[in-house]
């Protein structure tokens, strides 16, 4: 065939839109691969940028000596913003009878680099926007200093020999909890008021900190030019490490999206599977047309070669055009939820989608198609020589490998992928027995039952092949939808579990017994919500079976047992939210020397139950017995122990009392009066972090519903897909059904269960193939536990029944509309 | 013009090979015409198949125009339905997608024919569709259609044209144009006709009649 001739009659083809189909399906595919990949890459840009909310920079140099100047002018170099802050314990006096042990902080300006620094001017007032520090000459003091020093706005206070103004009060600084500098309460002040102080002196506790920002290139390229240059006492803390809780939701939220875009790839392939199957089915009479008239078979293949490397061309750049705008209108979407600019996406996503697209073809378009070269031209004699099998088993094997070898590269994980695989191979092998069996059955049971069964028995099992492979694809695209939903619901819910609404905001401690009485009475004269009050007690781990631990400074080798200090406590019976893992919980009054340890404490220092351990609490000894190993949800906001003794044992020792509570809003004042009420106390305000926290949640489990939006979309075409693949013989014989008198009710009836009984069953095998794939991801990727969820189980049928059997009866609608000879004639 | 020796097509089924064509011979000359006549299922259409290069025989000889088949490859035999073979079909067997002058150029332009457009034109003139040269065959009554590939077949000037029950889907009026048709072009073309039909009539319009019974061709 004439190179020409092969032009006209690709122009032939799109003129009739069959190719269009195929088209469609690959702009589907390579849309929602490219359009999922550049919102997944700009949300992690955009939630990384969050997460460094909780360093106030892209990265910190940390170090007990002054930064060298070198690496400042090195930094802006490298085209880095940098700003230093300078962290000590020191002495505050407001007169001789008013002072207090604070944790000072020196900034200077441009901190902070990432996040806000709130401050108010009166203490628990009104929280002020961000944008300012301390000016030289002036101090911000914690809202609880106001009390302890018993001074007020404009009052001076001094600093080693340095008076410095109260200019307000610090309510919220982003790396609060990166950047801790001793115990007492904060002040913070400017970088240019230390030297006049003179506080710093060779041997302080000093801890410098160089905050850096700028872009993730840059970043990277200092991180590997300083490294090699810290010394003892320097490290370089990155966002990754900033905030744990943070930190596990962002991986959390980073595999499920990058699990979605996999799914993507595979609904992707399905799409483009059935599309070409449909074309090669329809184009087989036509190809042994060409062929009788003298086409070669090579001349047909060089054809659809060529077609499909059009569309190719074509749904690659029509994809990426595509996805860029769906990605461009979820980035719209979730517009001011997006504290930060998520910067562009890059070229990976186009390169993904155009990777998708080519073996999306090769491997799923181009069997069928290139079969289409070996049709006999006998078939212009007789209509009744079968179509030539459209896909070997060989074409799904190394599509299969493809597809996986895609799902990798592109979620990165090889968990990820395998558990999908894993899910899809249980769909796949219990689908093709489940259909043969059950369809198989299916016609004895027809033949005894009503005319309409009998139809539509007869109808699935005669279709049996064909059948099975749309009923396996359906239940692909079930349970993929079913998975993401499941995933995406633990997830959400586990985030919002971490951080209920009534959950405590605010920790208290050094507390005196003495004043224990005085403490609960403000509460409940106040109607304010706390936890039970926990003792606790100082104390050092030194021995386990009396063989002593080396200090922590001693070890060099990461997870070798060593000394631990912690906090001590002691409870009779089991403290909420804490699990036994091992071992036994004490009777209530033990005097035994016994004592539970926290499974990470117990690790670190090398213990387990039956071990003896010898204890330092201030100078005295304590000897006692693990009794058991517990789990402790340190995200629950209560006050939680590494080491829980018998009220008995440890009572004796002096200690001091700790408790975590709730306050609204509107009862903020009150931490004044409490203040005031126990000078003594140290109050943690953890509502503004837990408010930011919540609001993080928020707007990834957002973008989580609008990704899981697009794939159920993506799903639903698959469906769409698969329906309209069978939809030529299925037409053909309700109108030949209608033709010999059928009534419109016996048709649509027979058509209605056909769909149903394949979508049921797709349902069906979609529930256990997402139970398994849930299974491997919610253990291996998402650390988190397993439930098996009976609702999928029930839903996946009903929803597979109904969809399937609704967009299959509304597809073939036209089969009782139309006269029958019009569609006799169309197929 | 085309000549079969000993001619044999079994094909594999469940219960064994199943013979359709037991030793045919077959003799026609350069421009006759000749009526292949049987029942449904005697093996008339694999016969055809056979003539016209479409299939491969199990055993024996197919020469057509001097050339054996069963000696060429399946594109080699393809080049030769595009140079020597006309077909028309019980069905038509137009390219839905394609208009009536498309379908009439395709085999032209499948032959590298340069002036396709010219010549479909005027075949479809002499069929007498000159109105309808844009329609697709989804708009034209089955003898439109049928007109449609009988232009078609004879556009590329066969030395051989297949018609394989060129009246069966056709009212007996419409039928007999057709055949009036097809002989009439088939006589200015001096093409060799060979006719596959059951119309014991048109048989009789053949120069020469066989007769197919389970599988086996007599001359009658």
């Amino acid at each position: 065939m004439r190179q020409a001739l092969t032009w006209k009659l690709l122009a032939r083809e799109w003129r009739s839109g069959e190719l269009g189909i195929l088209l469609m399906a690959l702009v589907l595919a390579v849309s929602v691969v490219v359009g999922v990949s550049s919102f997944v890459t700009r949300l992690q840009s955009a939630l990384l940028s969050e997460s460094a909310r909780f360093l106030a920079a892209d990265m910190v140099v940390v170090s007990r000596a002054p930064i060298p100047e070198l690496w400042v002018s090195r930094a802006e170099a490298m085209t880095l913003r940098p700003t230093g802050v300078v962290g000590f314990p020191s002495m505050a006096v407001a007169d001789i009878d008013h002072m207090a042990l604070v944790s000072i902080k020196a900034v200077s300006s441009g901190y902070p680099l990432r996040g806000e620094l709130r401050w108010s001017e009166e203490p628990y007032g009104e929280v002020r926007p961000g944008g300012e520090i301390p000016g030289q000459g002036e101090v911000w003091l914690a809202p609880r200093l106001f009390a302890l020093l018993d001074v007020n706005l404009g009052d001076d206070i001094i600093i080693g020999e340095q008076p410095l103004v109260i200019t307000g009060s610090v309510r919220g600084e982003p790396d609060a909890t990166t950047a801790v500098f001793g115990f007492g309460p904060r002040l913070l002040m400017n970088t240019a008021d230390i030297p006049a102080t003179g506080v710093i002196q060779p041997g302080s506790r000093v801890e410098y900190r160089l905050l850096l920002g700028g872009d993730a290139n840059s970043v990277a390229e200092f991180s590997e030019w300083v490294t090699p240059l810290l010394g003892q006492g320097q490290r370089l803390d990155s966002v990754e490490g900033a905030q744990p809780s943070i930190g596990e939701t962002l991986d959390r939220a980073q595999g499920f999206l990058l699990l979605a875009g996999s799914l993507a790839v595979v609904l992707a392939a399905a799409a483009i599977t059935l599309a070409s199957r449909r074309f090669g089915e329809r184009h087989t009479q036509y190809v042994a047309i060409l062929k009788s008239l003298g086409a070669q078979s090579r001349e047909i293949s060089r054809l659809y070669g060529r077609s499909l490397f059009w569309i190719g061309v074509m749904g690659t750049i029509a994809g990426c055009i595509l996805g860029w705008v769906l990605q461009e209108a979820f980035i719209t979407l979730l517009g001011a939820m997006l504290p930060v600019d998520p910067g562009a996406a890059g070229s990976k996503p186009a390169l993904i989608g155009a990777v998708t697209a080519a073996v999306c073809l090769v491997f799923f378009a181009w069997p069928p198609l290139r079969r289409l070269g070996e049709a006999s031209p006998l078939r212009v004699l007789r209509a009744d020589l079968g179509v030539a099998d459209a896909q070997r088993k060989r074409d799904f094997f190394i599509g299969g490998l493809a597809i996986v070898g895609l799902m990798w590269w592109y979620s990165g994980s090889a968990v990820v992928t395998g558990a999908v695989i894993a899910g899809l191979f249980v769909v796949m092998g219990l689908g093709f027995i489940a259909a043969s069996v059950l369809l198989s059955g299916g016609r004895s049971v027809g033949g005894f039952a009503g005319s309409i069964w009998r139809v539509a028995l007869a109808g699935l099992q005669r279709r049996g092949r064909a059948n099975a492979l749309q009923m396996v694809i359906f239940a692909m695209a079930i349970m993929l939808m079913l998975l993401l939903s499941v995933v995406r619901t633990s997830l959400i819910g586990q985030w919002q579990a971490q951080l209920p609404v009534s959950a405590p905001n605010h920790f208290l401690l050094n507390l005196a017994p003495e004043e224990r009485l005085t403490l609960e009475d403000f509460f409940s004269d106040n109607d304010v919500h706390s936890e039970t009050l926990y003792p606790m007690t100082r104390g050092r781990v030194m021995s386990v079976n009396d063989s002593p631990l080396p200090k922590w400074e001693e070890v060099m080798e990461d997870g070798s047992p060593r000394q631990r200090e912690a906090n001590f406590t002691w409870s009779d019976p089991l403290p909420d939210g804490n699990e036994l893992l091992e071992g036994e919980w004490w009777p209530a009054d033990t005097e035994e020397g016994l004592v539970s340890i926290e499974e990470d404490f117990a690790r670190d220092i090398g213990a387990g139950v039956g071990d003896r351990l010898t204890l330092l609490i201030g100078a005295d000894p304590l000897e006692v017995t693990v009794q058991s190993v517990r789990s402790v949800d340190w995200q629950s906001m209560r006050p939680n122990f590494f080491m829980v003794f018998p009220r008995k044992v440890l009572e004796a020792f002096p200690g001091m009392y700790m408790t975590s509570f709730r306050l609204l809003p509107e009862q903020k004042p009150l931490l004044n009066q409490l203040v005031r009420a126990l000078p003594t106390v140290t109050v943690i305000e953890l509502d503004i972090v837990i408010r930011e926290m919540r609001a993080v949640v928020d707007q990834v489990a957002r973008a989580l519903e609008l990704v899981l939006g697009v794939i159920l979309m993506a799903g639903g075409l698959v469906l769409i897909s698969g329906v309209r693949s069978s939809l030529d013989g299925r037409l053909r014989e309700s109108a030949l059904l209608r033709a010999v008198g059928a009534r419109r009710g016996l048709v649509l009836g027979a058509l209605w269960i056909e769909f149903l009984v394949l979508g049921g069953l797709a349902g069906l095998l979609a529930g256990v193939g997402a139970e398994v794939a849930a299974w491997g991801l919610q253990t291996q990727v998402f650390s988190m536990s397993w439930t098996p969820t009976p609702l999928m189980w029930a839903l996946g049928p009903v929803l597979g029944a109904l969809i399937v059997g609704g967009l299959g009866v509304w597809s073939c609608r036209r089969v009782v509309n139309v006269p029958p000879v019009v569609i006799l004639r169309e197929v | 013009m085309i000549k079969v020796n000993q001619l044999l097509k079994t094909v594999p089924t469940a219960d064994g090979d199943l013979t359709i064509l037991r030793g045919v011979d077959l003799s026609i000359a350069a421009g006759a015409s000749a009526a292949i006549v049987g029942a449904s299922g005697s093996g008339k259409s694999t016969l055809l198949g056979l003539l016209a290069g479409m299939d491969v025989a199990s055993a024996g000889e197919v020469w057509l125009d001097g050339v054996c088949l069963s000696a060429l490859g399946e594109d080699e035999r393809a080049r030769l339905r595009a140079e020597k073979v006309g077909f028309v079909f019980q069905s038509f067997q137009l390219l839905p997608a394609l208009t009536a002058r498309e379908n009439v150029m395709l085999p032209l332009e499948l032959a590298g024919v340069r002036d396709a457009r010219q010549i479909a034109e005027q075949f479809l003139a002499e069929v007498g569709l000159q109105e309808r040269l844009d329609h697709y065959p989804t708009t034209l009554s089955g003898g439109e259609q049928q007109r449609v590939a009988i232009a078609r077949a004879f556009a590329r000037e066969p030395a051989v044209l297949f018609a394989d029950e060129p009246t069966g889907n056709l009212d007996t009026r419409t039928g007999e144009r057709i055949i009036d048709l097809l002989f009439e072009l088939n006589a200015r073309a001096s093409t060799t006709l060979v006719l596959v039909t059951h119309d014991e009539r048109l048989a009789e319009r053949c120069d020469q009649r066989f007769s197919m019974t389970a599988g086996e061709l007599s001359r009658s």
